[in-house]
């Protein structure tokens, strides 16, 4: 504004010196002797005064002003030297430093502009905070979606919605036998390979679908072992419920599938175990009711048969109760100081005529010194007649089968072995032979048995008597069952 | 009735005791066995009119020997009954195509057994005469 007023000043000032010039102009024009007079003191004025004092006013304005932004300059050097750079930034010192050099109406635009740019800036640093901090949300949920996923014993292999691995985990690179760090985005028929091309039509025939969890049963080669899986396809859904991906999981069943055998045998042996005794008790009883049994002689033998396989019968169940009560801890167990030499020598009389009539011979052992042991003795009768009943069900006739006891001082230990010329176990069973329900395979046909014998025996030396079972077989050669038991200390004898 | 032969296989010597004098006690010759291997030799040998079999024996199921029976020329028409504990032991299809004549489900009562050990002869008899 004082700028616009100097420069009104200045042409108000040309304007009046060309008005007075003009009227000169105007009296010399008239022809009178004023106006002559009048125009010769004006010719005579010298214009250069005129020039020199539009140029002084303009030189004094320029002076006026440059002091002015020379000031604001100083400020603003200020500023800066006072380390307020910022206040420059924003503008508002710079400005406020121009207003003083009167460009007041451009200052507060530039003013407001700053303010609103700084507004905005302030809000666009906010949006970049949230954006990072969202960054680093999802950075952390994939990390522990990765660890989930790494930790779960399943293998879980994520494909996208063009059947490209997006994520998989060691347990399913271990089963199809890829590395995921350098398998990102292949395939799915690739990754899989040429032997498992059904099972890729069905991932890709899943996401087609966009089944919510498709699941089936597969058989897969794992180490060359064939095991199944049950396998669980889920479609990944996006927000506009598009499948953006499927998630492949495959639970390793072969475990619970072979449990789930063992215990259809069981239940399928125990039921022809107990059928087959009662099968003989109703045909006995049917046979005196109906009266086909003439003499006394035969009516006798038949009540005999009938009281002989209840009685069997009634082992078999007890047998199958022993189990569970030993695995559930309900067993009551009496122990006392028994010689292990004595419990043989009468389970060897119970075993003794059916080994003669299957024609094996079966050797005792020598008497030992001192081999009591501190133990349940109907238990250790069972432990011991069932590896003498199994050594000699399983020796071919004309075999032999040895029971002897060791003692081992050293260890304070007791070993009773049972070694038999019979069909042998193959390598790859022996270790399982003392599994609840478990027959080895290739003998199921040489004799009955629930698969329960051996399994008593583990439980009732180990869990019971904290002792230890072994096994050592070849086949067609013959195999050693036997296990050891604490020694009874003298003064455990003694007490009792 | 004199003159049928019935082999019983069982690896129960108690069973095979009470049905031989069940079938003898009824005009049958009774012939036994304890497991498939010994039953098939005795087929061959004694050409029983009809064989009544456990399922479930050593040495050779009952399964094992009826498919063995029906390869060969001597034994493969002979009436078979089966003894089983197991009720889903054996398959209508495998019963039909081993030409199965009966399955009887243990415990079972001597006198059914007899009963159907008559009813196949006589339906046998019958076809024979035709």
């Amino acid at each position: 504004m004082r700028f616009g007023r100097s420069l009104y000043m200045i042409a108000t000032s040309v304007v009046a010196y060309s008005m007075f010039t003009g009227t000169l102009a105007k009296a010399q024009n008239s022809g009178t002797e004023e106006g002559w007079c009048l125009a010769g003191y004006a010719q005579r004025m010298p214009v250069a005064l005129v020039c020199f004092v539009v140029v002084a006013m303009g030189v004094i304005l320029l002076g006026w002003y440059w002091l002015r932004l020379a000031r604001a300059i100083t400020s603003i050097a200020r500023l800066i030297k006072d380390g307020k750079a910022n206040a420059i930034g924003n503008g508002k010192g710079f400005f406020a430093s121009l207003r003083m050099a009167n460009i007041d109406e451009l200052c507060e635009a530039f003013d407001k502009h700053f303010d609103d740019c700084s507004v905005r800036i302030a809000e666009y640093e906010k949006q970049i905070k949230d954006l990072q901090i969202q960054i680093q949300l999802s950075l952390r949920r994939e990390k522990n979606a990765e660890a989930i996923i790494y930790s779960i014993r399943d293998a879980v292999i994520v494909f996208d919605e063009y059947d490209r691995l997006l994520m998989a985990n060691e347990a399913a690179g271990r089963l199809f036998k890829f590395d995921f760090s350098n398998s990102q985005h292949t395939p799915l028929t690739e990754l899989l390979g040429a032997d498992h091309r059904e099972f890729a039509g069905f991932i890709s025939h899943c996401r087609k679908s966009k089944g919510q969890a498709t699941r089936r049963e597969i058989e897969l080669l794992e180490d060359g072992d064939s095991k199944t899986f049950d396998c669980i396809v889920s479609c990944v859904y996006d927000q506009s419920r598009q499948v953006c991906g499927v998630v492949v999981v495959l639970h390793d069943i072969t475990r619970e599938r072979q449990i789930q055998q063992m215990k259809n045998d069981f239940v399928s042996h125990v039921s022809h175990e107990l059928k087959t005794p009662l099968a003989s008790i109703t045909a006995y009883s049917e046979m005196l009711v109906d009266g086909e049994t003439n003499d006394e002689k035969t009516r006798k033998e038949f009540y005999s048969v009938i009281q002989n396989q209840a009685n069997r019968l009634s082992r078999l169940i007890e047998d199958i109760l022993n189990t569970s009560r030993i695995e559930s801890g309900l067993i009551k167990v009496n122990k006392e100081p028994v010689s292990l030499t004595m419990l043989i020598k009468e389970q060897l009389q119970m075993i003794k005529g059916c080994a003669e009539e299957k024609n094996v011979e079966i050797v005792g052992q020598k008497p030992i010194v001192f081999d009591q042991v501190y133990v349940d003795r109907d238990m250790m009768s069972q432990v011991i007649i069932n590896l003498l009943s199994n050594a000699v069900k399983y020796t071919r006739s004309g075999g032999t089968v040895k029971i002897s006891t060791e003692v081992d001082e050293v260890a304070s230990l007791v070993r009773v072995i049972v070694t038999d010329t019979g069909v042998g176990i193959p390598e790859d069973e022996v270790e399982r032979v003392f599994d609840k329900f478990y027959r080895v395979g290739a003998n199921k046909k040489q004799a009955k048995g629930t698969g329960l014998g051996l399994n008593l025996v583990k439980q009732m030396v180990e869990s019971v008597h904290d002792g230890r079972v072994f096994v050592t077989s070849k086949v067609g050669v013959g195999s050693t069952f036997g296990f050891e038991l604490p020694l009874a200390t003298r003064q455990t004898v003694g007490t009792v | 009735m004199a003159d049928k032969r019935v082999l019983i296989v069982d690896d129960e010597i108690h069973i095979i005791h009470v049905v031989a004098i069940k079938l003898r006690n009824n005009g049958y010759e009774v012939i036994s066995a304890d497991n498939g291997a010994e039953a098939f030799d005795l087929a061959m040998r004694d050409k029983p009119n009809i064989i009544v079999t456990d399922f479930q024996m050593p040495v050779m199921t009952g399964l094992e020997l009826v498919e063995k029976l029906r390869q060969h020329e001597e034994t493969k028409d002979i009436p078979v009954i089966m003894l089983t504990a197991r009720s889903f032991a054996i398959s209508q299809e495998q019963q039909d195509e081993l030409r199965i004549s009966g399955c009887l489900s243990k415990p079972f009562s001597p006198k059914e057994l007899l009963g159907n050990i008559e009813d196949i002869l006589y339906e046998k008899e019958l076809v024979t005469d035709n």
